[in-house]
This record gives structure tokens, sequence and C-alpha cells, in this order.
């Protein structure tokens, strides 16, 4: 898929050396074609082969300059021998090759080190760095023997050639916000936890919150798992961001606070994204100013996410390393379109990250939000999360109108129905089991393996054994109330029933299966939408089919200059750790923003952007000089009799011992992308 | 599952426990693997890559050192291939490694020496371009990047089980370095255990360097004499061939560094030996004075041997024997036993290392006694321990191992410990007696009064809810504190029902020992009539040249001490000495014996030492880190069952207190008089202390008055904080130091320039 004059990636033999450009065999892979914003590359090479784009490339020189990454690279690491003084000797003799002073020696000197690198080098980057240098010295012997027996520079050597490299790992990659993940599971190895959390906070402020309630895609693409199984990444990040807490440290930032650049930026919205624009932005020495409706920081965590699952102490320690840098918070202060006006002229860029924060209709019949026991699950859990949390009662109003004679939310006797599927819908029927529901019920549309899918397998069997009934393949048809006053449910069944074209199977009613439940309550979680009626209309601002506002989701800047947005309010109902990804990107772009007027993206985003495209992990790869077999380490939680009763913490973490048998397992997948001008 | 995981190793049938690495079991089964990074009470760091092996199945090279093996896998330490890369390892390491083995300190004990000859490397292989670096000095630690192999052990050991975390790695490839972590220059305690691991010369005593190779050396193993934990040491000194005239001394000190760990003043605090003469007027003063004597009063920085003659003379004369400290611990520990019932026998630091919780209370424990603060590091790094530190005073050493501070008020310690008691053994199943004892404790008082709140509390029980080995560090100033006994029973129900192991932290090389040898009386105080032996009196007979009569320090004499383990533990003659010994006199007396440690298997069974001669005592880990050290002391009888006290109204200090407490690598006389440890005599008080007795950094000041009127100069230390300054009492000589509750109202009066 790829128009390739040559190419070995993953081990494709695609040579078109000589043939004329239209009968050019493609290569396979989605492969970096881009050298920056404004030219394409000549070249890509990385840790599973090499590819030209271009017959005037000069491979030898391609070569040494990869070694010469190499060497940079271990400038930042130099961790094993093998790595440390192998990396330096291919550098010295390729170059010394390119430049035309090599031997024959020397090609068997690189293909020793290369091959002691290949089998010791502690890290997969020393391992794989030779295999393209090889894969060139051996279809490319020629040139390099050129260069040695005519003592002659390679054909470019002497000419200004650019060439950009990114250092990355497939858990990496999939990593919405790109953490350095083996950098902080290194730290945790080495027993080094504030280098541990440094290396989490160069992409990710939150690492108490995405130690706890992070969905890891991470782990899906963990390199482990084509061992035996995936490292539990998340959960090492808890680590680093505990000993900064339990030690009452200061706050280990990635790196030292630039001084004033005299600009300000406005964010709407204190949630994941809004934290996080801010945290990047400070530390690049913008001043912000975050506007937030609730009394409370933190968005949808923090009245969301219930307390067994991120506890509040917690994620404040996450918030308070944002305030450290002076980011300044604004309460209670729900932005409209005339601040938004007043913003634009105010500061010098605007970030929207006001979430998504009205819970969806599920659409059956006599859906009537003013009946008594119609409760959106966002309004709902912020109720319960409230008062939790920061002890703050229902009002007056709030009582009747959730029909509540406590001061919180108290359902000793009532029956709950939730419909949904996903981590919202979790949190609720949780926490109707924790308000003390006589009975709680999930209706979900498909089946137990798609909830599992759509959330965590943990989240669901623990929800099972705190006594949420699950009742599959269902819908509501129809809400029945008395006077205004939800009493019951009717229900359908559906069945899976195989498309006879082989499409997706399709959901089908099944006749006379319908039941009617009694309750109190009927939850809608199925998702959310923005509310962005904050927006000034007249800035017509471009939206998404799903009325999100829409970005080129590269530099998150919408149709309209100089105002950003990220997390759900730009993508939809997503995770945290999307919305830290989305605003970490679009912190740094506006950073530069703010002072250039000029929307870009660096090298390094570019690059990092192409290799997110072409993927970097291979679930198909054998993984060699590794003991498959060592299992990964779970995390002990609460007794079920003893959390449903209360809001303490389910997941207790894993221990030290298991934290570094877990972090042994970590393979330190890191890589080398370099493309060439 | 079965705890036990079998596999072979070059085809012999091995098993591993659960956690233990390929590398571990190998070792145990005598199976060679070569490593160059490798420290056995350190996480692996991983980084020379040599113990690689291969496993039937299994593509590519496998690490040994931190892979636990699998069920029926089969290892292969060794073959053609294997050797090939290790081989080629070696040579990296060999690249521009600069040729000075002639002047290299560590030429002759040095790994790469070993390992480049194991893998016959005899020329550079590879080539790279050379590098020239800077040499660092730091202090009594010199750093030699050239040298420097990277296998990061310093960095390990200082973070992992010192706790200084006082050096790191700069990365830089092919240029990597050592460098001090957070500091141009080396800001740490300077226990030289980065010198100890260093497999080359990168990494060295400026004291020791090309001072003489380690073939000259003769190594005599001991037992370190500064504080109660008696760590395994070798002094180093010149064998009577190589050695100079005149130059029969102490080279430098040595240890077993993968299984045991020096402090500063055990590794460079060495030179506290005497030359001594006989001088027969001397000795026969001696023999007069203690013939006349009412009391002897000694230290406890004395082998058992010298005790139990003390013991016999006591015996044969009735002379008193004065002993605070041994005395005062003494009756802390039985106090303790009466109310631990089953439970009363004391943890040791390698109960403390394996715990993951501890509480530490009444005790400046980084500097009193390091060996247990390394037990706590090892503990919080390797098993994430929960550590409690409660004391009037924050200690910035313990901030990384320290997970909760607890600040009690001066002299309230009573009362911590029964809120202790009463808030950890909430909803535990005591007896009646002790149920209602715990009920009536007025917890509102004794918390408005040491200023120990509920919430505290609390915390210490959420921070503790999962932990399963739970220890509790008792310090000296809990010894000498007039409610002491109440102190210890407390102490012995959170034993008894609370599941704490309890660490009695004494202060002494041999505290524990005389505690268990001599029959102890209460000191009045009074010098009259009381010959002083390594302590005050009218006559001091003493390891000090200024005494009546010089006798023999610890490191020139044979005997054993009891440490803080219960461990009895011989230390040897590094250097002679030419004069009388305790023994000498006790001949003279008609209780001697020929040699002093012929008393050693004379010391008493009923406190639990065995008959066993001096001689056949072992002093060494074997190299599985088995502990052949001396002996553990047999469990000795169990005090009859007493109940606590009520708990009263607790003191108040108001005014100027000082809290006596020494620096970094200082303990008694001895240290004060070693040569390259510091020696920081100053009156140390934080901003607010200064501020509130009006003092400036630099003052000249007088501390106390009449008799103990002493002159210091006062600094402030900007780690420190509160209202209470720092007292040392290592610099008072050896009659000047006192047993007494450690704070202390004091008037301190600025010395004024005119006098």
């Amino acid at each position: 898929m790829s128009k390739v004059y040559f190419s070995t990636w993953k081990s494709e033999q695609i040579n078109n050396i000589g043939k004329p450009e239209e009968a050019w065999e493609e290569s396979a892979y989605k492969l970096p074609m881009q050298y920056n914003e404004h030219s394409d590359a000549k070249a890509f090479i990385g840790w599973d082969g090499v590819a030209l784009y271009d017959p005037e490339v000069d491979v030898v020189r391609l070569a040494t300059e990869y070694a010469a990454q190499y060497q940079v690279y271990s400038e930042a690491c130099g961790r094993c021998a093998p790595g440390r003084w192998g990396g330096r000797i291919l550098y010295d003799l390729l170059d010394k090759i390119a430049r035309g002073e090599g031997a024959l020696s020397d090609m068997d000197h690189l293909k020793e080190v290369a091959r002691n690198m290949q089998l010791t080098s502690k890290c997969e980057i020393g391992k794989t760095v030779p295999n393209p240098l090889l894969d060139l010295m051996t279809h490319f012997e020629a040139d390099f023997l050129e260069c040695i027996n005519e003592q002659k520079p390679s054909k470019h050597y002497n000419e200004e050639v650019g060439y950009i490299a990114k250092i990355t790992a497939p858990c990496m990659d999939a990593c919405p916000a790109h953490v350095d993940i083996p950098a902080y599971i290194e730290g945790v190895r080495d027993l080094r936890f504030d280098d541990s959390l440094m290396a989490t906070r160069q992409t990710m402020p939150l690492a108490h919150t995405c130690g706890r309630v992070c969905p890891h895609p991470c782990e899906d693409e963990c390199r482990r798992t084509n061992l035996d199984e995936p490292i539990s990444i998340m959960a090492l990040k808890r680590l680093g961001a505990d000993y900064e807490t339990d030690h009452g440290f200061g706050f280990f930032h990635p790196e030292e606070q630039k001084p004033s650049t005299g600009k300000k930026v406005a964010i709407v919205g204190a949630g994941p994204a809004g934290l996080t624009t801010a945290y990047y932005l400070a530390l690049e020495g913008v001043h912000c100013d975050v506007y937030e409706e609730l009394p409370v920081l933190g968005g949808e965590v923090t009245v969301g996410v219930p307390e067994y699952r991120m506890p509040w102490d917690k994620y404040e320690k996450d918030i308070e390393a944002v305030k450290d840098l002076g980011v300044n918070f604004i309460l209670n202060t729900r932005v409209t379109a005339d601040m938004m006006r007043q913003f634009e002229t105010d500061y010098d860029a605007v970030m929207i990250a006001s979430g998504t924060r009205i819970s969806k209709k599920i659409y059956c019949d006599n859906e009537r939000p003013e009946i008594t026991g119609y409760w959106g699950a966002i309004d709902f859990l912020e109720r319960v999360n409230l008062y939790v949390k920061f002890g703050i009662p229902l009002t007056e109003e709030q009582k009747k109108e959730y029909a509540i004679d406590k001061d919180y939310v108290d359902l000793t006797g009532k029956t709950v129905v939730c419909v949904g599927g996903g981590f919202t819908s979790m949190d609720v029927v949780r926490c109707s089991i924790r308000a003390g529901a006589k009975r709680v019920v999930m209706l979900y549309r498909r089946d137990e393996k798609t909830i599992i899918r759509n959330t965590t397998y943990e989240e669901y069997h623990e929800a099972v054994e705190e006594g949420v009934e699950f009742i599959f393949h269902s819908a509501v048809q129809r809400m029945n109330d008395e006077d205004g006053i939800l009493k019951s449910l009717t229900v359908d069944k559906f069945e899976l029933v195989p498309d006879p074209d082989g499409g997706r199977p399709q959901l089908v009613k099944i006749e006379g299966a319908s039941f009617d439940i009694e309750c109190d309550y009927l939850i809608p979680a199925v998702s959310q939408s923005a509310d962005l009626k904050f927006l000034p209309e007249e800035w017509e601002l471009e939206m998404t089919s799903w009325a999100t506002l829409k970005t080129n989701g590269k530099d998150y800047m919408t149709s309209r200059k100089g105002i950003f947005a990220s997390g759900d309010c730009e993508y939809g109902p997503m995770t945290i750790v999307n919305a830290v990804g989305q605003a970490k990107r679009a912190a740094s772009v506006m950073a530069r923003y703010v002072v250039s007027g000029e929307v870009t993206l660096s090298d390094d985003e570019v690059m990092e952007d192409q290799l997110r495209k072409m993927r970097v992990y291979d679930k198909n790869e054998k993984v060699t000089g590794w003991l498959p077999g060592l299992p990964r380490q779970h995390s002990e939680i609460l007794d079920v009799d003893i959390r449903k009763l209360n809001n303490m913490e389910v997941n207790f973490g894993l221990t030290q011992e298991q934290a570094i048998a877990e972090a042994e397992r970590c393979m330190r997948c890191y890589y080398i992308a370099m493309v060439a001008q | 599952m079965s705890e036990m995981i079998n596999f072979t190793i070059d085809g012999r049938n091995v098993s591993a426990k659960r956690g233990e690495t390929i590398l571990k079991v190998a070792r145990r089964e005598g199976i060679y693997i070569p490593t160059m990074c490798y420290l056995e009470k350190t996480n692996p760091a991983a980084s020379c890559r040599l113990c690689v092996v291969e496993a039937e199945g299994v593509d590519g090279m496998v690490l040994s050192c931190q892979t636990p093996p699998t069920e029926g896998l089969a290892v292969i330490t060794n073959n053609n291939v294997l050797h090939e890369e290790r081989t080629n390892i070696m040579r990296l390491y060999d690249v521009n490694h600069p040729l000075e083995c002639g002047v290299c300190d560590k030429s002759g004990a040095c790994d790469l020496q070993n390992k480049t000859l194991e893998f016959g490397v005899d020329r550079q292989h590879f080539t790279a371009k050379e590098q020239s670096r800077k040499i660092e000095h730091w202090g009594v630690i010199n750093y030699d990047p050239n040298l420097c192999i990277m296998c990061e052990k310093c960095t390990h050991v200082c973070n992992e089980v010192i706790g200084d975390d006082a050096i790191e790695l700069k990365f830089g490839g092919y240029k990597s370095t050592i460098i001090p972590k957070n500091s141009d220059h080396l800001d740490c305690t300077f226990c030289g255990e980065c010198i100890a691991v260093c497999p080359v010369g990168a990494l060295v005593s400026s004291d020791f360097q090309y001072k003489a190779n380690a073939w000259e050396l003769e190594r005599i193993p001991s037992t370190c004499a500064h504080c109660s934990a008696g760590c395994a040491l070798e002094y180093e000194v010149k064998t009577s061939g190589a050695a100079k005239p005149g130059e029969e001394r102490i080279f430098r000190v040595t240890n077993n560094f993968e299984y045991a760990t020096l402090c500063g003043a055990g590794r460079f605090g060495f030179d506290f030996d005497l030359r001594g003469e006989k001088d027969g007027k001397k000795f026969v003063a001696a023999l007069e004075a203690i013939k006349a004597a009412d009391a002897i009063r000694f230290s406890s920085v004395i082998t058992n041997e010298e005790a139990l003659i003390l013991q016999r003379l006591k015996e044969q004369t009735g002379v008193k024997l004065y002993n605070e400290d041994a005395r005062l611990y003494r009756e802390f520990v039985t106090a303790f036993k009466t109310t631990a019932d089953g439970h009363a026998e004391l943890a040791t630091a390698a109960d403390l290392k394996a715990s993951d919780a501890v509480i530490v209370i009444g005790s400046r424990i980084a500097t009193d006694n390091p060996a247990l603060r390394y037990a706590m590091t090892t503990a919080a790094r390797h098993r994430g321990a929960k550590i409690v530190y409660m004391h009037p005073l924050e200690d910035a050493l313990m901030q990384n191992t320290v997970t909760q501070f607890i600040k009690y008020e001066v002299g309230t310690e009573e009362g911590v410990m029964a809120l202790l008691a009463h808030s950890l053994l909430e909803g535990v199943e005591t007896t009646k007696t002790t149920a209602a004892f715990l009920e009536a404790l007025d917890d509102g008082y004794l918390s408005a009064e040491s200023n120990v709140g509920e919430e505290e509390l609390a915390r210490i029980k959420k921070q503790f809810k999962r932990t399963r080995a739970k220890t509790l560090v008792l310090g000296s100033d809990l010894f000498a504190h007039p409610r002491a006994e109440n102190i210890a029973k407390l102490a012995g129900l959170l034993a008894r029902y609370g599941g704490y192991r309890v660490v009695v932290a004494a202060r002494d090389v041999n505290t524990v020992g005389v505690s268990l040898i001599c029959d102890l009386d209460v000191d009045g105080g009074s010098n009259e009539n009381v010959v002083g032996y390594n302590a005050a009196g009218a006559f001091v007979i003493a390891a000090d040249d200024a005494a009546d009569l010089t006798v023999a320090a610890l490191n020139q004499q044979e005997g054993t001490v009891v440490n803080l383990d219960h461990r009895v533990l011989p230390l040897n003659v590094a250097v002679g000495f030419g004069g009388y010994v305790l023994n000498d006199l006790a001949n003279a007396l008609g209780i001697g014996k020929r040699y002093t440690v012929d008393f050693t298997p004379e010391l008493p069974a009923e406190a639990g030492f065995k008959a066993v001669a001096f001689d056949s005592l072992e002093n060494f880990y074997s190299p599985l880190g088995e502990d052949s050290r001396g002996y553990p002391l047999d469990k000795g009888k169990k005090p009859a069952a007493q109940q606590c006290e009520a708990v009263e109204e607790l003191p108040e200090f108001n005014g100027t207190v000082i809290y006596y407490c020494d620096p970094v690598q200082q303990f008694n006389a001895f240290t004060a008089r070693t040569a390259q440890l510091d020696k920081a005599t100053e009156l140390r008080g934080s901003e607010q202390f200064a501020v509130a007795a009006r003092l400036k950094d630099g003052d000249l000041v007088v501390i106390g008055s009449g008799e103990t009127a002493r002159e210091r100069t006062f600094v402030v230390d900007a780690s420190l904080k509160g209202t209470i300054a720092l007292e040392p009492t290592f610099d008072r000589g050896i009659a000047g130091r006192k047993t007494a509750y450690r704070f202390e109202k004091v008037n301190i009066m600025k010395a004024s320039n005119d006098e």
C-alpha cells in the first residue's frame, strides 16, 4: 500500500531496482512516507527493515545515520554493555566506510558486533538496530565495497541531507498519550520511583488516575502478549505516583518549568483534557486560566468516576501537580458565549475541553424526563460523587425531583434499572449497590463478551460479584408510570441472527418474550453528548456528524483560528487517556501558536502520527530472547462483602514484590524509526 | 500450585522457590554463570548481559539474573555460542579501558581483570574513539569515569540499601558516567558502600588510594565496634613482610558487600587504636584504685570477656558495677517481656528488613543506628514497606523511606505508646484486664498533650491495612525516660496482641552483652571512689591516651560482643597493643586467666551464651549469604507476667530544649579520634530555633551552666524544622558521655566576646 523502490520491511522482499516506475511492486505496509510537514521522505529505516522510495538514496550514508541515531538514543540510555560500546562501534565503523576510509575487516567487525547486540542487548533497540543495517549491507553490498575498495566517500556523504528519527515502542504507540511506558516500568524495576513518575509525566500528568482507571489500550498492543500475557502496564504507573505522595515530596515534574512567555490561554473545563492542556502549557511558560462550571475540579473523573475506583485523595494529588505550576482555576463558572467572545480578545488562545455531559435518551416509548424515577447517568453519578467525595448534600429541589428523603442518594429498598454497557453504566450500577438498592439490573443490547470488551474483565466480574443482575440482549420498550411516577419497564428480548450474506449478525426481537420489571429508577447510560450551547453562534464552528467540535485530529484547532478543542467534546465520549493524549498534543501546538501565530506540528509529531498509522505492534512477530510462561501479576482486590457496603478503593494495586516481578517481565521494546529527506 | 518449580540446569535436576531466579538457583547449586553487574542485595541492574543462558525450546538468549525459571525448563549455562558472546561482551568492556593496572587500587581484586583473563581477551579487538575524562574528588571518595564500566552497582546500592539515593547515572551511551544526584557535589552520608561494591577501580577511597596493593594486605575479620549493630568488617593491614617499619596500621576496612553493609563510621573510622606501653607505676596505681574502689563505672564499648572479668571482680570483692546504658536497656527489655508474654523474643535487623510495616519511635535512627536505617531502606524499596517515624524531630535523611512522620511533644513518649496501643489494638481480642486498661486510657488527654492526633493514628491503620510483617523499633530515647518501664510494657501489648515484632535499638556495641553478663547497680553519678573503665571515674582506665592507665581499644583485642540481633560476635586484633589489658589487672587480683578470651566459654549459660571457645567462633558469610558469624544466643528466661501501669500526667518541656544526638558517622570518643570521619561539633538548630533563641548562624554559645556548661558554635541547619536543637556528645571524651533522657531543657547564652 506504499509505493516503494525497495523494501525489506517485515521481511518483505520488494526490489524494483531497475524497473520503470509504473511497474513497481507496492509494499504491503502503510510506511511513513512523509519527511516532515512540508516534504516527502526518500527512505524509511527502522527496527524491522528498510524501505527506499527513491533510487537516489545513499544507502551507506543511510546506514551510518541510523547508527548515529542509535548513538543519540544510547546517549539517553547506555544501560547495557553491548549497547553502550556496540552502538558506538557500529557508528564509528560505518562512518569510516562511508567517508572512504574503511577496510574489508570493518565489514566483519560490524557483523560481529551486530550479532552480539542482537543476542545480548538489554532492550529491543539494541537488538533491532543492527537489523536494517545488515539488510543494507547484504542487499547493497556493492555500494559498501565500492567505498572500501576505492577508498572514496559514499555518493552523498558530503551533502546536506536531513534525517529525522523517533523512538517508539508498541505500547507507546498504542497509548493515545504516547506515554514512555518502558521508561516508567524501568523506573519501577530499578526501584527509582521518582524517575518512573517523571517518565510518566512527560506526556501524562494524571499518573494516579491513569494508574487506576485507564482502560489501558497499551496492554492490547503489548509485545509480551506474543510470548505469554501482556504486562500489567497500567498498574505499574501507580508506584511512582504513590512514592511521591507517600513521602511528601514536592512534585516531580518531567522538566523544569520554563520562564513566563507572557502569553495567556483560557481553558474551558477542568477535566482531564483541560488539566492536561494547562499542565503542558504551564510547563512551557504559558499562563492558564481554567474555567470550571462545577464547584470541584477534575471534571467527569471527579463527579462521574466513583470513589471506590478513583479515590479523590489520589486524583487530588494529580490536580495539585497541575496547580503547582501556577495554573489558575476559576470554579463555579459556566462559560457563556459572551465570555467566549471576550476570551478571544483577552487571551492568546482558547482551549475548549468541556466534555460530553448530557446523557442521551434511550428512545423507548413514554420516555419523558419529567417522570419521577427517570434519572440521567451523568446527573446520578454527580449527585452520588459530590456527596461521597465532598459531602455536598442534595438540595431540597433535588430531593423532590429524585424522590429521595435523605441528604444523599439513598436507594434502600429501591430497584434500579440501568441501560448501558460502557464504563458509565458500570459506575451507575455499582454505585447503586453501594447506595443500598434492593435490586440492581443492567439491561444491555448485546452479550457478555461485548460488555467485557467495552469495559474490562475486572469491572464486569466485580459488578456481578457485588450482585448486579445483567440481562443481555435486552432493551426497554416502554416506561410505565402512574401519575408521573415510574412503576415499571416493559423490556424486549432480542436474539442474534446471523446474516445469510455473511455480514454482521443482526439483533432481532424475540416476539412474545417481552417482560415487565417493576422498578423505581431508570437510569439511561447509553452515551453522552456535548453541551456546546456556550459557543458564539456567529463563530459557526464546524461540527462532526456526532455533534462534537471538528478538528483535523492532529493539531486540534477548530475551524476558528486560535480556538482549540480536545477531549470528549472533540472526540465524543471516550477515555481519560484519549483526552490526555489529545490535550497533550494540542498544548504542544498551542505553545508554539501563542508565540508564532502559526499552527504547526513538530517533526516528532508528524512521525508519531505516521507510526501510529503504520502500527508499531505486530501481533504475529515471534519474540526471542525471553523466557515464555511467566505469569502476569494480578493485584488483590477488596473482598466483595466488605466493598459493596462502602466506597473503599476496590483495587489495592500491586504489592511491591508483584510490581518488581511484573516490571522484570517488560522487554523494553524500544525501536528507532527514521526517515530520510 | 506447587511452591517449588522443578527444572534442570546443564542437565542437573534443580528446583526454585517462588521468585527465585535462574542465576540464584545456579549459584545455590554451585553452577557458575559469569556476571559483572550482579549484586546479591539489590535488584539486578541487568547491565552486563554476561549472565545470558540458553533454554531448550526458547529462541535466543535469556538473562538469568532476572528471570525466574518455568516448570520443566532445561537451562544451558555454557556452550560455544554463549562463550563467544560473553567473550564479545568482555571485548567491549575492554575497549579503551585504561591500561593502568600497575597503579590501580583495584588491581589484584578487580572483576574486570579477572574476567578479561577468564575470557582470554588479550588485545583490543574493537576500537572506538578514546575519550579523556576528569577524575572527581568527592571527599573520602574519588571517582574516575575512565575506569568506570557502568555496571550500576553503586547507584543501586546507594538507593536500595543505604537510602541516600545520592548518585545516579548520567546517560550518555559511550560517555555515560555516575554523577551526584541533584547536586554538583556529592551530598551523602559517606557510607562508602559505593566503593565497596565497585568491581573496578572507578570508585575508591581517597585516603587509601595509591597506598597499597590488594595482595599486600592481610584481611582480619572482625566486628565493627561503633554501634549495637555489630556489622561484619575486615580490617586490612599490611603484613609484616610487605610493611615498612612503623607501618603496622590499618590501611582500610572492607566488607562482604554482597550480604553485609557498613556505614561510614565502620568503613572510614578504623584508626582508633593506640600504641600503648607497659608502665608498671600506672599499673600498680590502677590496681590500688580498684582495690580501694566502691564501684567501677564502665561503658558498653567493651567485650563480653571484659564484662565478665568485672562481674567476677564484683562477685569476689563486692565492688559495685555501674553502667547505666546497659542497666536501663536491660530494665527496658525486661519490662517489655513482662507484658509481651509468648511474643517476647526480640526481632533482628533481618526481621526489620523483611517487614512491610514499621513504626520507629524514640530514636534519630539514621544516625543512631545506620544499620537499622539500611534495613528499613531495603524494606521500603524492595517490599514497599510503610514506615511510620514518630519523633519530636523530623529527619531529612529518612524522607525517602518514611511514609508518615508523626511529631510528638518531647517527654510524652509514654502517652504516645499508650495511644498507639489503644489505636492499633482497637477491635483486637485481648484479655479482660488489658481490654479494661485500654478502655480506661484517656486518649483525649493523651492526644492533646502528646500532639498525636486521631487522624494520624487512623492513617497508620489505613497504611498498615494490607501489611503482614509488622515491626516496632524502639530507640534509646525511651530507655532512660522516667517512664521507661511502662513504655516498654505498653510496647509489650503491641507485641502480644498486635502482631508486632519489636527491635530494641540498643546504643553501644555491647550494651546487650553487658546487660546479660553483669549484675549492675544503680549509678548515683558521683566519681568519688569510683574507678572508670572506659568511663568517668576518680581513676580512669580506658582505651584513651589521656587515661590514668591506657588499655587496648576494641580493634586491638580478641573477644566477643553481643549485637542487637542477640548474636555473639568475635572481635580480632587488627593492630597490636603494647600496654596492659584488663585481664592483666584481673590476674594481679587473682581472678584472671592466661588470655582474655579464655573467659569466652565461661560466659553465663543462663543468659543464653554457649560454652564455646573463642578460637572456634567463625566470622564470615558463606558464599550464599548464610551468616556464620559467632552464634546466636539461646533464648533467655522470660520474666513473670505483669500489667501495664496507668498512664498519668505527661510531662511538659517548655523553653529551650536540646536533643543529644551525634552527627552522621559519629558515635563516641573512639569515632571522634579517627582521621577520616567528619567531626561536626556544632549545636545545630532550625531557622525557627535560631529566631526563638535569638541566635545567628555562627554564634558562639554557652550551653547549660555550672559544671556541665560548654561552649559550642551554633549553626542553622536548613534541613531541620521546629524548636529543638541538636547537640553532639561524641566529642565529650570517654568520661564525658552520659546516659540520660536525650532531651533536655537548657539555657543557651550567647558567649559574649569581651569575656
